[in-house]
């Protein structure tokens, strides 16, 4: 027990001593886990944002974006976060609620977006379409749209992710909603069989799928630049449904409460920059928001690009999101 | 007569082994002192067949026994504890002796209940055994035992557990049930007091041999 | 007689402040949560979470149903075939189930049986026919939970079966009885009670799990009501609901743990016997007891080969260079061998409480004594019943109120979490094995009047070390593969080895994933093979 005190003791010790080194300004940054990963986006981002500007990015990383959102809500007004990075545009209202974020005041018109997004408080930094990722040495003839998904043969299986703990299920939710309308809940009545699980995140999914326990998962058209930049594998692909692919639009936002304004709206201009814009593709695996001179890497060429964004307003889906998952969950057996 | 000649037993180690000869007629008990560890149990697990011999022979009259596995051997045994089923009812303790069926017939049925008043148990036919006292415990099992009618009785310290007047009391019936019955008994003990009790010939463990004292 | 009265009635103390300091504990979580919103408002409870409820109640039934039909068989199996080479290793690893890290454990799992997995290609390969999706939906359930329990419960058996008296087979035997009566007559009596309290801790287990449900659950249909909480928290922040919820499952659970006559696993750590039964089976039955060995033994090790063949494929060289890899494993050593020391010194005051109050001649005449001992026991396995979503959060809402460094927190809260995790299992090995040298060694002990140090050094440890390196490896291991505190508390500068894997699995990074699973795989066998060495190698005989 006098071990486990003297061990404690001595964590404080270090983490107050690590804290308060010099004056530089320490910017605090929650996001989800995968971006704060040492192969993710954050160390690069840091390096380069540290270069530009005295002081510290410091990146939290959560589980996932919502629950970065909660970790705000839970820490309140003693929050140390200067921004919320990660939400995409379905949840963004949520945290809009909160009344915890701070108008951005900068222009987003020039982005390049598919969409058209702006929203006082969240800044787009990249976008995504969701798209089902298939093993083209394993499945010759992949369904082209989601009314063919539905109509595939008995054993075939997709892989999706719970609407209720993660963004990309809920993103096929919202994506169904979009092109059925009122007839969604028979949609998923008709797609039931096919799905094999319902994970909580894309991990087990991604994970099942590579397995190869189900021919097709929901991920992103992004996907496969993975596997061929980092594996040279090329037999990934994504099916093109003409009718166009939800699309997932990540932001970022100032919270109110931070005493460092300046710097972070800063960060949310440099979020705009080449630099960042080189940073995402394969960081991230997701499109920047910035044309760059440098392009995005050749692989990204190979990738299908959906004839259009398919995205409901936040307001929107905040306001019918509760019945938009009850409907998917009596579709599915409730 | 049960006949038992030169039955030897080597141990796993290889390094010793026993040797074991006796004769002795129906109604007669013979009584096999030792200390522990010198291979008097080893004995009767040879007769009632839970080891098997490396040579020798048992023979009951004229039936070799030898080869026989131990459920067809004419054998009953009664260990010091462990007799008895102490969740089930005295009744089917005693019946368990001949009928396997879980069906009781009505005929086992009354044998079991004339049996019960020749031990002093009938007030307790349908009682549990976990409920009985250590001396009426053994009384049960040997009720079993002449249920079974088997001509060989093989007793492993049946009563050292018990008071010296409940061991006295049921060495006794041992002697009794051993003349009824025409019972050859094999009676092993570490209390010379047991033999001179009731014991026709005593044997001892001797350099890993019997003996007849 | 007087002093030792004295002396025993103190020793009460440090039992009596563990037992209170979790009671208070548990309050305080609770408590925390409902006051950490201003104006908490408890809203309806939809229908569906009663559908949850009864689905949850219906698969632990289930699973607790096959897991011991199928622990029986094993253990019946195991009982009767006591000679072949590999047993006692056998045996050793089939009780390891209970501390694999269940996500890992799954990924084996559908390797081998899954849609794609081994046994539906070599049936296609062979016979041109596939099994399809059956391990998904209640009969992956179910699957997995008979996995991770029936080799656990057979363990428990196992020591029940060998329990009985040789001469009870011998009087079997010579009376001629069949396979199945000796079951009924000889082995069933001694393994009711067993059974019952197995059931119960099985039930619990299968009650509250997570990581199976979520993976192979197939449909929202399948959902326990750990998923409700975790939808509640996490995406309503509902805090109302969850609590709500979570006061369910502790309600129904602690009706378990209370009538369950004071919850006691039989986990234990006696060698297996080595006197075999005198009883040469018939040849049928000794086929099928022999198939029912090499079935499961398949059935378990299978799995286990699959993530080592998995993990093979790895770059190890490129993971163990990897800081966060390094960090984590420290992290998770660190935080292991710590909550390991705590659990056992927690399970032996607790136990030496319980002890006094329940021996005729310590302490059973004080007053009270009966409701004091099912508060003992009670405080150390309610946190079974208490997600750890909800812990966490009341630890996270605690962290708020007291500002301290989060690497601070994040080892408190973790190091609680699993020294809460593992007490439940602690305490029931160590409270029979301690209540046991104490009905032996008591009178000799006070008539010597040895003192507590020289009780400890001439009479527990030598009894019971086996027991305490059993308790040890069993909270290590609980603690390295626990992915539950840790993902409200991860972070890159607090990581964990489960938390930095599924981070790599959410990553794409699955190559790098199987190589860690496999690195946690390794080393949660040896130590729980190794760690009870350290506690003295010899048991003294029961």
């Amino acid at each position: 027990m006098i071990k486990t005190i003297q061990l404690l003791l001595l964590l404080l010790l270090l983490s107050t001593t690590a804290n308060a080194s010099g004056t530089k300004p320490t910017l605090t940054i929650y996001t989800y886990d995968s971006f704060t990963a040492s192969w993710g986006a954050a160390p690069k981002i840091k390096e380069a944002f540290e270069k530009l500007h005295y002081c510290n990015v410091k990146f939290v990383g959560v589980s996932s974006a919502i629950g970065a959102l909660r970790k705000i809500q839970l820490e309140g007004k003693n929050t140390k976060a200067d921004i919320l990075l990660g939400l995409d545009t379905s949840i963004a209202q949520v945290a809009n609620k909160t009344g915890l974020f701070a108008k951005h005041e900068l222009n987003t018109s020039k982005l390049v977006l598919p969409v058209t997004y702006s929203d006082e408080n969240f800044v787009p930094y990249d976008y995504s379409y969701f798209a089902f990722v298939y093993d083209e040495e394993k499945l010759k003839n992949p369904p082209l749209s989601l009314e063919a998904l539905a109509s595939m043969p008995k054993d075939f299986k997709i892989i999706m992710q719970d609407p209720r703990s993660s963004t990309v299920g809920l993103g096929l939710l919202l994506w169904v909603k979009s092109v059925y309308g009122t007839k969604a809940g028979e949609y998923w009545k008709k797609l039931s069989p096919h799905i094999l699980t319902i994970t909580k995140g894309w991990s087990e999914a991604y994970g099942l799928f590579l397995r190869g326990e189900a021919d097709m998962v929901l991920s992103y058209t992004t996907s496969p630049a993975y596997h061929m930049i980092e594996e040279h594998k090329y037999n990934f692909k994504t099916a093109n449904f003409p009718k166009g692919h939800y699309g997932q639009v990540e932001v970022a936002a100032i919270l109110k409460s931070s005493k460092n304004q300046a710097l972070a709206k800063k960060f949310l201009t440099f979020m705009h920059s080449e630099t960042f814009a080189n940073i995402i593709p394969t960081t991230n695996w997701a499109y920047p928001i910035v044309k760059t001179k440098k392009g995005l890497p050749t692989a990204f060429e190979k990738l299908n690009i959906p004839s259009k964004m398919l995205l409901i307003d936040g307001k929107e889906v905040e306001r019918n999101r509760k019945k938009i998952v009850n409907e998917w969950l009596e579709a599915l057996g409730r | 007569m049960l006949k038992i000649s030169h039955l030897e037993f080597t141990h796993k180690d290889a390094k010793h082994s026993y040797t074991y000869t006796m004769n002795l007629e129906e109604k007669e008990i013979v009584g096999i002192l030792g200390e522990s560890g010198s291979g008097k149990s080893t004995f009767l697990d040879l007769v009632a067949g839970f080891s098997t011999s490396s040579s020798g022979s048992i023979e009951l009259d004229t039936q070799v026994l030898t080869q026989m596995s131990v459920e067809k051997r004419p054998i009953t045994i009664l260990f010091q504890s462990h007799n008895l089923f102490e969740h089930l009812t005295v009744q089917k303790n005693v019946l368990l002796g001949v009928s396997k069926v879980l069906k009781e017939n009505i005929e086992d049925v009354n044998k079991v209940q004339g049996i019960l008043k020749e031990v002093g148990l009938e007030e307790y036919e349908h009682t549990q055994v976990s409920k009985l006292s250590g001396g009426q415990q053994q009384r049960v099992a040997l009720a079993r035992v002449l249920i079974r009618r088997e001509p060989i009785l093989l007793l492993d310290e049946p009563f050292s557990g018990l008071d010296i007047a409940t061991r006295l009391e049921m060495l006794d019936l041992v002697q009794t049930i051993t003349i009824e019955n025409k019972i050859h008994t094999i009676m092993v003990t570490h209390d010379i007091e047991d033999c001179k009790r009731i014991a026709n010939h005593v044997y001892k463990m001797q350099n890993n041999t019997l003996v007849e004292q | 007689m007087f002093k030792n009265y004295q002396r025993i009635k103190f020793s009460l103390l440090p039992g009596t402040l563990i037992s209170l300091t979790l009671l208070t504990f548990a309050f305080v979580l609770f408590y925390t949560l409902y006051t950490s919103q201003e104006n908490l408002v408890f809203t309806q409870i939809e229908p569906r979470v009663w559908l949850l409820l009864k689905f949850t109640v219906y698969q632990a039934f289930l699973s607790t149903l096959f897991s011991l039909v199928v622990g029986m068989l094993l253990a019946w199996s195991l009982a009767h075939q006591a000679k072949f080479r590999g047993r006692s290793w056998l045996v050793a690893l089939f009780s390891s189930s209970l501390v694999l890290p269940t996500l890992i454990v799954v990924f084996g799992l559908i390797t081998v049986l899954g849609r794609n997995g081994w046994v539906n290609q070599v049936s296609l390969y062979l016979f041109d026919y596939s099994f399809g999706a059956y391990l998904y939906g209640l009969g992956g359930i179910l699957v997995a939970h008979v996995y991770l329990n029936a080799s656990f419960a057979s363990r428990s058996l196992l020591h029940s079966f060998e329990s009985i008296p040789k001469e009870k087979y011998k009087l079997a035997k010579s009376l001629n009885f069949t396979t199945f009566q000796r079951f009924m007559y000889v082995e069933w009596p001694v393994l009711k009670p067993t059974l019952l309290s197995i059931a119960s801790t099985i039930f619990l287990l299968c009650f509250t799990s997570f990581a199976i449900v979520l993976v192979l659950g197939g449909s929202p249909a399948y959902n326990t009501l750990e998923v409700a909480i975790y939808e509640a928290v996490k995406l309503d922040f509902d805090i109302a609901m969850a609590l709500k919820l979570a006061l369910i499952q502790l309600g129904l659970t602690t009706l378990l743990v209370v009538f369950s006559a004071n919850f006691r696993t039989h986990i234990s750590n006696l060698k297996t016997a080595t006197q075999a039964i005198a009883w040469e089976e018939k040849r049928e039955v000794k086929y099928l007891q022999r198939g029912i060995i090499f079935l499961f033994t398949l059935f378990f090790i299978l799995p286990l080969f699959a993530i080592v063949v998995d993990g093979l494929g790895a770059d190890f060289s490129k993971i163990l260079q990897e800081k966060l890899f390094i960090k984590s494993f420290f992290t998770s050593m660190g935080l292991a061998t710590l909550s390991s020391i705590i659990t056992l010194l927690f399970a032996i005051l607790l136990s030496d409480a319980k002890r006094n109050l329940s021996l005729r001649y310590r302490l059973e005449d004080l007053p009270f004594s009966k409701l004091f001992n099912i508060v003992l026991s009670f405080s150390g396995n309610l946190y079974l019943a208490i997600p750890s979503l909800i812990m966490g959060l009341g630890f996270f809402l605690l962290s708020q109120r007291y500002e301290a460094p989060l690497a601070l927190w994040s080892t408190v809260a973790l190091l609680t979490a699993n020294v809460l995790m593992s007490l439940p299992f602690a305490q029931s090995v160590l409270a029979p094995a301690m209540q046991r040298t104490a009905q032996r060694y008591d009178r000799l002990v006070f008539s010597l009047n040895l003192t507590k140090i020289q009780r400890w050094v001439y009479v527990e440890y030598p009894y019971l070390k086996s027991s305490l390196g059993y308790v040890f490896a069993l909270a290590f291991c609980f603690s390295l593969g626990d992915l539950g505190m840790i993902a409200l508390f991860g972070s890159d500068e607090f990581s964990t080895l489960p938390w930095y894997l599924y981070q790599l699995m959410g990553s794409y990074r699955s190559s790098d994933a199987s190589g860690v699973a496999l690195i946690l795989l390794v080393i949660t066998l040896s130590a729980f093979i190794f760690l009870p060495k350290l506690f003295g190698g010899n048991h003294v005989k029961d």
